[in-house]
């Protein structure tokens, strides 16, 4: 337990709380946060970081983490051994075969046996290739599981899913919809995430609200609040914007100053040109601050400095993970965003970027698995498991974990039935969180039941939890996933009410899920 | 033609609502008829300044000297104004060149457009079986690959005669996404090169024929995972892969609620209104089964299914020719979606049901304006108004001689409509990564050593471009439609902006890095030594004597890169500032007798590349208004 952040913590969630209070009346939100004084919000509690682990394309949840009872078990063997290409994984302790196909079953072995605290009167089991992970939750129990998370309006039967009065998340088993809804609440178009907004009420403790909200995989409406705009970093870190390091263009130091002057102002009424000079603004002031901020990520904290020339990230053995399907050594740049994520942590823990809280954003695709399901997602998650040891292992060095939350997300979870060598859109999903300040070794939510398919049509009337083609209908909502998280960030509960609208409709005794420390 | 229109203020509803009115009138064949009337240079250059000009008739103008805009007021009352010719050369074109620029200045948008679309194609396919033949010979051990597919994109787009089929091809190409990221296209180089092959050709045609094309290629079965899809086994309990179904109803065709015909959704009591459910992706989805390998034992052979090969005999073109159907694969159980039933089949008939769900689908009464629309954004303006997309969906649903979806004359529709002319703060779009980089070597023409253009790959949004032609990340496209980018005043202003979603802190300095070595050092990839001679060098350089002999005169230089690279209004502030910066780039005097000669070519070679850099990274050029 973190008692000794205690009072400061409490400290700032009565500010934070008062200043949502007014959040609510029509004062503009950024005069509320000049009203919080940045320097009781630096008080509250120290550094503290959220990392967003986004999976797009919809990861088949069902094929990473695996209730291994026998009823479960067997419905997962019938369901999913299906021609050509079986996806149905094999029970613990099955001994891979070399000579099977690479990224199959058979060449796994058999799935790895974890140790829930309250196992629920089941038992559990993560895919073959995340045996770090397998070591994070039941040894160093840093690692908790999140069974059956997805987009919620309120709590949902199966019953009630298919009354159309009763209210659902818009543009269910779409991509786009619902990759927009886990990040933003609601489908795309919907523009603010709840990782903007989280920091939109703590950025006051920041001086440098720049470094609020980061990305290092690209756009992220997660990361976009009201006021709070994310600042997308390169896993190289920050690029100057055309100059030298001494601010020269073609050896011109006053081209070079005309150069950013020209490329960050606008002269004409267009939003467009507003906004292009805002990013190149944005671009140039970050990079000046990150040029001194950040330790190279040749130090030891995050990489590993070559014996000579210039350091080559690909090259970095920290940053490679044993590809499954070749056998070979690969670059894994899942490693590599998060390598630029603990440079900005450490940046932050030292002060050097004058942030107290921050949201960051990583990625990686190739979740869509409706084919080639076995190598596709051995790869992934075998990219997955090295990239989350290699955070926790950085983040350690740094002795930060306490202060880091990572969680996943994803578009969906997947189908429970199988078309052949792989699995359609679905809806809910099995999630992990990670960190110092996790209750790790445990699963949070009601694991739920799977069961056989009706031979005649496409349901699973089993279960009270799987849908049209075994589907889940999600146990526990991205709101109340995004409350405990933004609780631990220090959000007061009327601000978490404000940032996600459906927490109200859940009861109170769950609208905290309990993973992490108070 | 018409009088001139006359406005007085040139704000967004009064030009909408006389634009509307003058589609009732005068017009009438231009704002949607597709017909053969021009917009002539008058009422766009009313559009341009919001005050009738009166159009001397005296020679055209040439030559880059004036600054951009200035020419507005030259031209002839048949031709196109200078301004004019390069707005709508940046809209139908990878960008002007000087040539096709005074070509169109003589000419006529309409007639520019029908001699655009007579002119024949250019196989890409054809390009890449030439290289992949070169390679070989060169050396037995390897082949051609995804670069020899850019080389042949890029060699069109820089330098291809049938520009507008290009161009459309490239937008067609982010309607209809295949990525090569996913290693079963990326794989498949040739067959990618005909993929665009076949938007060039199937994208002038009707969109049914289009999309037809599209659900049978291999490239995008093995995208979108229907190629060997196999119906139901209700025993073991497989079920069909839904993928392409729910693609094609939400992305090819049909979108996810309902429309109306001018794009806007349809409301029902305030609230949009779905346009499928899951029951009818899963109904779709029997559709797309039995489909697969073009093969010499099809269909009879399950071995040709699964594997496209029967007693290791295969079609060597069976990543491009379109899919077979092989109905012991095809499901017969009754097929419901949409509203339509294909009842239950004995024998199983694939092209039937695949008849019925893509005449379903060109029928619905949603592709006409969300095709439309997202052509529209591509091309022209990323906000068009419901007058523009309702004219332009008019035309897909009939072109004037009764045929339903057809793409040349919506193409037409979209160049031609007024608001395709007209310039305020809500028109225009963003250039994507590509078309920045094909403009600027458009503009300023590159040779190539090779000649085979070899730009490569342009993935890295650090380094390069974050954008490859047919590499985005997903079948969403680099970016959607409809995005607003968050807290920004386009966000404030209830724009959408596209473009905008690959436009970050990291590749808005990408961008100025990438075009910084561009100049100095030339683009693409390097070459060694070309027919013999030690090269050394990037494959493609400009001659810019004309740009050097101007550097002595830094406001010269300016107006004329800003000239080439811009259009609008003058850009007074932009060219200050680029002609003080050019300015302080000292030119030495040149010694008697000429010792200095390198380094007076220096300074000038560096004021030229500051001109066309601080011209690239400005948000005047960064955007297409």
């Amino acid at each position: 337990m973190h008692i000794i952040n205690n009072a400061a913590r409490r400290l700032f969630l009565r500010q934070a709380g008062a200043m949502s209070a007014l959040v609510g009346s029509a004062t503009p939100l950024a005069l509320n946060l000049a009203a919080l004084s940045t320097a009781s919000a630096q008080t509250a509690g120290g550094y503290k970081a959220l990392v967003c682990l986004f999976f797009f394309g919809g990861n088949d949840s069902f094929h990473m983490v695996l209730p291994t009872d026998a009823a479960s078990w067997g419905a997962y063997t019938t369901t999913r051994n299906q021609a050509p290409d079986p996806i149905s994984l094999l029970p613990v302790g099955t001994a891979p075969n070399p000579a099977a196909a690479a990224g199959s079953p058979a060449r796994l072995g058999g799935v790895l046996p974890i140790a829930p605290a309250n196992p629920q009167g089941r038992a559990f089991a993560l895919h073959p290739l995340m045996g770090g992970l397998q070591g994070l939750f039941n040894t160093d129990r840093r690692l908790a599981i999140l069974p059956n998370v997805g987009p919620l309006i309120l709590p949902t039967t199966k019953l009630q899913y298919g009354q159309s009065s009763h209210p659902k998340p818009k543009q269910l088993f779409s991509h786009n919809d619902q990759q927009n809804t886990w990040q933003a609440l609601g489908p795309e178009g919907t523009t603010r995430g709840w990782g903007g907004r989280l920091g939109d009420l703590l950025a006051a403790g920041n001086s440098q609200p720049v470094f609020t909200a980061i990305s290092a995989a690209g756009n992220a409406v997660f990361l976009s609040g009201d006021t709070v705009k994310q600042y997308q970093v390169s896993s190289n870190g920050a690029i100057p914007l055309g100059v030298d390091s001494a601010g020269r263009v073609f050896g011109n130091a006053d081209v070079g100053a005309a150069l950013q002057r020209l490329a960050s102002s606008s002269r004409s009424s267009h939003p467009f040109d507003a906004d292009t000079a805002a990013v190149a603004r944005r671009s140039i002031d970050a990079e000046q601050l990150l040029r001194t901020a950040l330790r190279a990520a040749s130090d030891p904290a995050f990489g590993t400095a070559p014996a000579t020339g210039n350091y080559i990230a690909n090259n970095d053995p920290k940053l490679r993970y044993n590809n499954p399907i070749t056998g070979l050594s690969a670059f894994n740049p899942l490693a590599q965003q998060f390598q630029v994520v603990a440079r900005m942590v450490d940046a932050g823990l030292r002060g050097a970027t004058g942030t107290q809280r921050q949201v960051f954003f990583v990625s990686m695709g190739g979740f869509d698995t409706h084919d080639g399901q076995n190598t596709g997602l051995s790869d992934l998650y075998a990219r997955i498991n090295q990239a989350m040891l290699y955070f926790d292992a950085t983040l350690g060095a740094l002795n930060a974990r306490n202060q880091v939350t990572t969680f996943t997300a994803s578009d969906f979870g997947r189908t429970f039935t199988s078309n052949g060598d792989g699995t359609d859109h679905g809806w809910g999903s099995h999630h992990m969180v990670m960190g110092g300040a996790v209750n790790g070794g445990d699963l949070y939510g009601r694991f739920p039941i799977l069961s056989l398919k009706n031979p005649n049509n496409s349901n699973f009337d089993g279960s009270p939890d799987q849908l049209s083609n075994g589907s889940l209908l999600p146990g526990t909502a991205v709101d109340q996933l995004g409350a405990t998280l933004g609780r631990w960030f220090g959000a007061s509960d009327t601000a978490l009410a404000g940032i996600f609208p459906n927490l109200a409709n859940f009861n109170p005794a769950v609208r905290n899920l309990g993973f992490l420390q108070a | 033609m018409q009088k001139q229109l006359t406005v007085q203020t040139p704000g967004q509803t009064q030009w909408a609502t006389r634009l509307a009115l003058a589609c009732t009138t005068a017009l009438l064949a231009a704002c949607g008829g597709g017909g053969g009337s021009d917009l002539n240079t008058t009422q766009a250059a009313d559009a341009a300044g919001g005050t009738a000009r009166a159009l001397a008739a005296t020679p055209l103008a040439s030559g880059d000297g004036g600054p951009p805009g200035a020419s507005d007021q030259v031209g002839v009352a048949r031709g196109v104004s200078r301004d004019n010719a390069i707005r709508f050369l940046t809209q139908a074109s990878f960008g002007p060149t000087e040539a096709e620029r005074d070509s169109l200045m003589r000419s006529s948008y309409s007639a520019w457009i029908t001699r655009q679309l007579a002119l024949p194609a250019t196989s890409h396919r054809a390009w890449w079986e030439a290289r992949d033949a070169a390679i070989r010979a060169a050396d037995p051990n390897t082949m051609a690959g995804q670069d020899q597919v850019f080389e042949s994109f890029w060699k069109q787009a820089l330098t291809g005669e049938d520009q507008l089929r290009q161009r459309v091809v490239f937008a067609l190409s982010q309607l209809f996404v295949i990525s090569a990221l996913d290693g079963n296209v990326g794989n498949q180089p040739r067959a990618m090169a005909a993929w665009l092959d076949m938007l060039g050709d199937k994208g002038f045609t009707t969109y049914r024929q289009l999309l037809e094309a599209v659900s049978l290629h291999p490239m995008m079965g093995l995208y979108l995972s229907h190629l060997r899809n196999q119906k139901a086994d209700l025993i073991t309990g497989r079920v069909p892969d839904e993928n392409y179904a729910r693609e094609v109803i939400q992305l090819l065709s049909i979108g996810v609620v309902k429309l109306n015909l001018d794009g806007t959704p349809m409301l029902v009591n305030g609230n949009t209104v779905d346009t499928y459910t899951p029951a009818d992706i899963s109904g779709m989805a029997q559709v797309f089964t039995g489909f697969s390998w073009a093969c010499p034992a099809a269909p009879a052979s399950n071995n040709c299914f699964t594997n496209g090969s029967s007693s290791s005999i295969s079609d060597p073109d069976r990543h491009f020719k379109p899919m077979v159907a092989y109905p012991q694969f095809h499901s017969t159980t009754a097929k419901t979606f949409l509203g339509v039933t294909i009842p239950a089949q004995n024998p199983a008939n694939p092209a039937a049901s695949l008849k019925v769900a893509l005449d379903t689908l060109d029928a619905h009464p949603n592709t006409a304006p969300f095709i439309s629309r997202q052509l529209i954004q591509r091309l022209v303006t990323s906000n068009p108004s419901p007058d523009y997309v309702r004219a332009v969906a008019n035309v897909f649903v009939n072109s004037g001689r009764g045929v339903r979806g057809d793409l040349k004359e919506v193409v037409r529709a979209i160049l031609l409509h007024p608001e395709a002319r007209l310039r305020n703060d809500t028109a225009g779009k963003l250039r994507e990564p590509v078309l920045r980089l094909s403009a600027f070597m458009r503009a300023f023409p590159h040779t190539s050593d090779t000649g085979f253009f070899r730009v490569g790959n342009t993935d890295n949004p650090a380094t390069s471009l974050g954008q490859t032609p047919l590499r985005s990340p997903s079948v969403f496209n680099f970016y959607r439609p409809g995005y607003v980018a968050p807290g920004t005043q386009t966000a404030a202003a209830s724009l959408v902006a596209p473009e905008m979603q690959l436009l970050n802190e990291s590749s808005v300095s990408g961008w100025v890095n990438f075009m910084r070595d561009n100049l100095s050092s030339g683009v693409g990839q390097s070459n060694g030594t070309v027919n013999g001679v030690v090269l050394n060098r990037r494959d493609m350089r400009r001659d810019d004597s004309v740009q050097m002999a101007l550097a002595a005169d830094s406001g010269a230089l300016t107006s004329h890169v800003m000239g080439r690279l811009l259009y609008g209004p003058p850009h007074i502030a932009l060219s200050t500032e680029i002609t003080t910066a050019v300015g302080k780039i000292i030119i030495p005097a040149l010694n008697v007798g000429g010792g200095n000669q390198a380094q007076v070519d220096a300074a000038k070679r560096n004021r030229v590349n500051a001109a066309l850099l601080l011209t690239l990274a400005s948000p005047e050029y960064l955007a297409q208004k």
